[in-house]
């Protein structure tokens, strides 16, 4: 891999969720996940609720401080060697709720024109930006420009947070869940706004999704987290066929089939994703997954490289493959 | 890059929706309870502003003959009182000092509350358990009571009563403007602001302030009807606003013997206060349905 | 179940003409002529988008809907009853007795303030001359029956003390407590993690095969309804667009919203393309265009499409769809067929 673009550094981030002392309870969010972004590539990110998704992305833009670790942008670190405020024009993000991540007394044109001002550009040359952006995610600004989010759809709402995000001119959009609340017939037009916007600009794309067909379709590599930790990361086409962590698999095979013929006649996990609060000791997959033995509960498994680009954090693996 | 006058003509096509205010005047229009409560409202404060105009007599002049005339008696529309002055001029000239003691302290209260919530909500962390901690010491003790306690410490007058009702009125605010601060800052525009590396004072300024002055000022105008009766009380109590002047509040103090002789013209500054608190709240109750904006 | 059953008795709901209307100014036009027939013992599917109606038709099953402000007109009968005209007691006992509907989000669904245990006995004795203790033997019956670990312990739990799934097998077990014949499911398992959802799906359709109660699940995933439907109804604009067997409706969609759908769903999509997206959204309710909703989006909109009364196509096993292309080239193909 060339010089990664971003790069995660044994990011930490822990929650206090209330108590003192030994009672003190603390939500591990994230607990050391690194992984890095080639110049151009789309990394998909799954996991179920509480798996950490959505701090890895704030994480990632910055938006949370993490407790340990460090995020890099082409080699430098952010903080010391990269000023934050000329990282925040490079990493942008777009959230999944398109209506509370517009300001509901701003006009669309004035959002996308908002980031441009603030990094100085005059007022008139931003809000030309904004109408080229604008109508650039297909939206006319003569007739959208002047609306309030609350009179849009959340179609055209998702398509002004994206149009706010590429206002910097930034070189990689971290998508948190940016579809998931679209309706399907909508999301498809957004997705191929999104992968149209990939290839003119040369966007290297975070796509944070629970909709394992959708990161599938556009994602080159898949990271799958599980309670904070990464549990498998690889190319998305050898992933999806041949997963190496069986959180992953069991992930693949709770998705709907799709075909009348083929339902799902198992369910592969029983039971409710466990508490972040308190993972369990060892792999923290050991408590739902039917592969468990001896060292599971008790050690934590390291990664082992299980194909090229292909890593997963488990003990099957242990034989077999060299560590990572 | 210089900007073209072709630039600018192209700026002015865009459609301007129909502004935020705008809407919520339509809004606030549509609602005929918020609507005639805004214009009994208003009436009054006319009354207050042009009370010499209006009123018939001077309503200092007394006559010992016409004291506690009943409604109704001839030059006298609404009475006189126990020392013989007309009651519909005290009345109209009470308007003044008792909006005045209504409206001052609350609008004191919500430009030094507001700052307070807004700072505390947005900076969150330490600063804002300490703020928020402060101000529930204060808010602890029943605004009656801690009104009361200023102004007797202060001693009698106008200005100690404002300043009472001030300091009373700051703890409610900044509190509603703290909650109200510390939910749209979870919000994700906030976050997104953040992301594109503007600075908190600007965020403050351009993504704050807009969503949260509507709310607390409208929780502040449902405070106006509180303040007045609050400031009624003190006068009442001999603090607060002190004769001859006329203030609702004190001539239901000095009326209060009158009340077996003249049961109703006792009873009208009482009136008063009612009609003017009521509608107070139902404007605050309005704006409030009209500032809601539905996805 | 098979195609031929379902027709010679006597249909568990049957739906006519249904139409809901909300008042406002244009009035909301939610549920537009909608007629269905379900057999007892059958899994229907509505699958549509938000706004498309598939809830409101739901709702309008067990009268839900709020009396003041809605005008609903056609027919609906469920168990032979007339839907529209139940008063009183026997809306009450049509309600949780003869249908019952499980929600999306189980946390609102459920009383807050008392336990599993005590929310589904009262159920129970509100339809059933039963005492207090047979009500509580019930309700562990029924907490084992969704399959809730150590359900007896379970039972004097609140529902906040449950996980999101737990808590949907809580809400299905209170629901199917009096053994109802009809199950509403009004996307119960949106809210849940992808290995949640599975679980819930199978068990509803265990649930269903060993009752042998019928069922309409509305949800807006298609994946979701081909896991547990026999038929599919797919709604658009609150009309019913094209319904048939789940296996016809997928393998071969005869609307171009219904393929539109298919499409979105990366259906035989390969990774990285443009996917064949439907431009546009959904008509607003209170201004639906004359003749078919959908001619505004659809790539082969001719004139015919904008007027009323649209051709409907039908095929085998009670299949339809409601599209001027769709009956056209049927009888292309017969006509074919025959030279």
């Amino acid at each position: 891999m060339s010089t990664p673009i971003l790069s995660a550094h044994s990011l930490v981030k822990h929650f206090n969720a209330g108590g003192f002392g030994a009672a003190r309870k603390v939500v591990r969010a994230v607990d050391d996940v690194s992984f890095e972004l080639a110049p151009g590539e789309t990394l998909g990110v799954v996991g179920e609720s509480g798996c950490g998704k959505s701090t890895t992305a704030r994480l990632l833009v910055q938006l949370l401080t993490p407790d340990s670790g460090s995020v890099r942008y082409e080699g430098k670190m952010v903080g010391p060697e990269l000023p934050l405020k000329s990282f925040r024009s490079k990493v942008q993000m777009v959230f999944q709720d398109s209506f509370a991540s517009l300001n509901p007394r701003m006009t669309m044109i004035d959002a996308v024109a908002f980031g441009p001002m603030v990094h100085g550009v005059s007022r008139a040359e931003a809000m030309r930006k904004a109408q080229d952006l604008l109508d650039r995610v297909g939206l006319d600004p003569t007739r959208f420009g002047g609306r309030y989010a609350h009179e849009l759809s959340g179609g055209q709402r998702q398509r002004v947070n994206i149009a706010r995000a590429l206002a910097f001119d930034p070189r990689v959009i971290v998508l948190d869940e940016a579809v998931s609340a679209l309706d399907k017939s909508v999301e498809a037009q957004v997705l191929n706004l999104l992968m149209d916007l990939r290839r003119e600009r040369g966007l290297t794309y975070v796509f944070i999704s629970h909709d394992l067909n959708v990161v599938r379709h556009i994602s080159d590599r898949v990271m799958v987290m599980y309670l904070g930790e990464v549990a498998e990361i690889g190319p998305a086409e050898s992933l999806y066929s041949a997963p190496r962590h069986p959180y992953t698999e069991a992930l693949l095979a709770a998705m709907p089939s799709l075909d009348p013929d083929r339902r799902t006649m198992e369910a592969p996990l029983a039971g409710d994703p466990p508490n972040p609060i308190d993972p369990p000791p060892g792999c923290r997959f050991h408590t739902r997954c039917a592969h468990a033995f001896g060292p599971c509960s008790a050690q934590v498994p390291v990664s082992h490289r299980v194909g090229t680009g292909h890593v997963a954090a488990c003990h099957l693996n242990a034989k077999t493959e060299e560590v990572a | 890059m210089a900007v073209t006058a072709d630039t600018v003509a192209h700026l002015a096509t865009i459609e301007k929706s129909q502004g935020y205010w705008r809407s919520v005047w339509t809004r606030f229009l549509r609602d005929k309870v918020a609507v005639c409560a805004g214009l009994v409202a208003a009436g009054l404060v006319l009354m207050a502003v042009f009370a010499p105009w209006i009123a018939p007599a001077n309503p200092l002049d007394g006559s010992m003959i016409k004291r506690l005339s009943p409604i109704g008696t001839e030059g006298y529309p609404l009475g006189a009182d126990e020392l013989g002055r007309d009651m519909l001029s005290r009345l109209i000239y009470g308007a003044r000092l008792s909006l005045f003691m209504g409206v001052v302290p609350v609008l004191i209260a919500f430009t030094i509350g507001a700052a307070i919530g807004i700072a505390a909500g947005y900076l969150g962390g330490w600063v804002n358990t300490i703020t928020m901690r402060v101000l529930d010491v204060l808010y602890a003790f029943p605004s009656v009571l801690l009104a009361i306690a200023i102004s007797g410490a202060l001693g009698a007058g106008i200005l100690n009563g404002l300043l009472s009702l001030t300091v009373v009125f700051i703890p409610p605010i900044a509190r509603v403007a703290e909650s109200v601060t510390t939910s749209v800052r979870k919000l994700e525009y906030i976050e997104a602001a953040q992301a594109s590396g503007a600075s908190s004072l600007r965020i403050v300024r351009d993504h704050v302030l807009g969503n949260v002055l509507g709310p607390i000022f409208v929780y502040a105008t449902s405070l106006i009807s509180v303040s007045m009766i609050l400031a009624a009380g003190l006068s009442f109590l001999g603090l607060g606003v002190s004769p001859p002047n006329a203030e609702w509040g004190l001539m239901l103090n000095t009326l209060r013997n009158a009340i077996y002789v003249q049961p109703w013209l006792a009873a009208l500054p009482g009136v008063m206060i009612f009609l003017t608190s009521i509608s107070f709240n139902m404007l605050s109750d309005g704006l409030r349905s009209a500032m809601d904006v539905k996805q | 179940m098979t195609q031929e059953t379902v027709h010679a008795v006597t249909p568990l709901v049957r739906v006519q003409d249904l139409s809901v209307r909300f008042a406002g100014t244009p009035p909301v036009h939610a549920v537009n002529n909608v007629s269905f027939d379900l057999a007892p013992g059958e899994v229907l599917g509505i699958l549509g988008e938000s706004g498309s109606g598939k809830s409101v038709t739901l709702k309008t099953l067990l009268r839900l809907l709020p009396e003041r402000k809605t005008k609903i007109t056609g027919r609906v009968e469920v168990d032979g009853n007339d839907v529209l005209s139940l008063q009183g007691r026997a809306l009450a006992d049509h309600r949780g007795g003869v249908a019952s509907m499980i929600f999306q989000d189980p946390a609102l669904a459920l009383d807050p303030v008392y336990t599993v245990g005590q929310q589904i006995a009262e159920t129970v004795m509100r339809h059933e001359a039963i005492s207090k203790s047979d009500a509580m033997t019930r309700a562990l019956e029924m907490l084992e029956l969704v399959r809730i670990p150590s359900a007896k312990r379970r039972l004097e739990n609140y529902p906040h003390e449950m996980s999101g799934g737990m808590r949907q097998r809580a809400m299905i077990a209170l629901a199917l407590a009096c053994r109802p014949k009809l199950l509403l499911a009004d996307e119960p398992t949106t809210a849940l993690d992808a290995t949640v959802q599975i679980q819930i799906l199978l068990l509803l359709r265990e649930l269903q095969q060993e009752m042998g109660m019928g069922v309409i699940f509305v949800t807006h995933d298609i994946g979701v309804a081909v896991e547990v439907s026999d038929r599919l109804a797919v709604m658009y604009a609150g009309s019913f667009v094209e319904t048939g067997s789940v296996r016809d409706v997928i393998r071969d969609a005869r609307h171009p919203y219904s393929k539109g759908l298919l499409a979105a769903n990366l259906v035989g999509a390969v990774p990285g393309t443009r996917l064949d997206a439907v431009p546009g959204a959904p008509p607003p309710l209170n201004a639906l265009p004359e003749g078919c909703s959908f001619a505004p989006r659809c790539a082969h909109a001719e004139a015919a499409c904008h007027a009323s009364p649209l051709p409907v196509w039908t095929g085998a096993d009670g299949r339809w769809a409601r599209c001027v292309q769709a009956s056209r080239t049927e009888t292309l193909a017969k006509a074919e067929g025959q030279r």
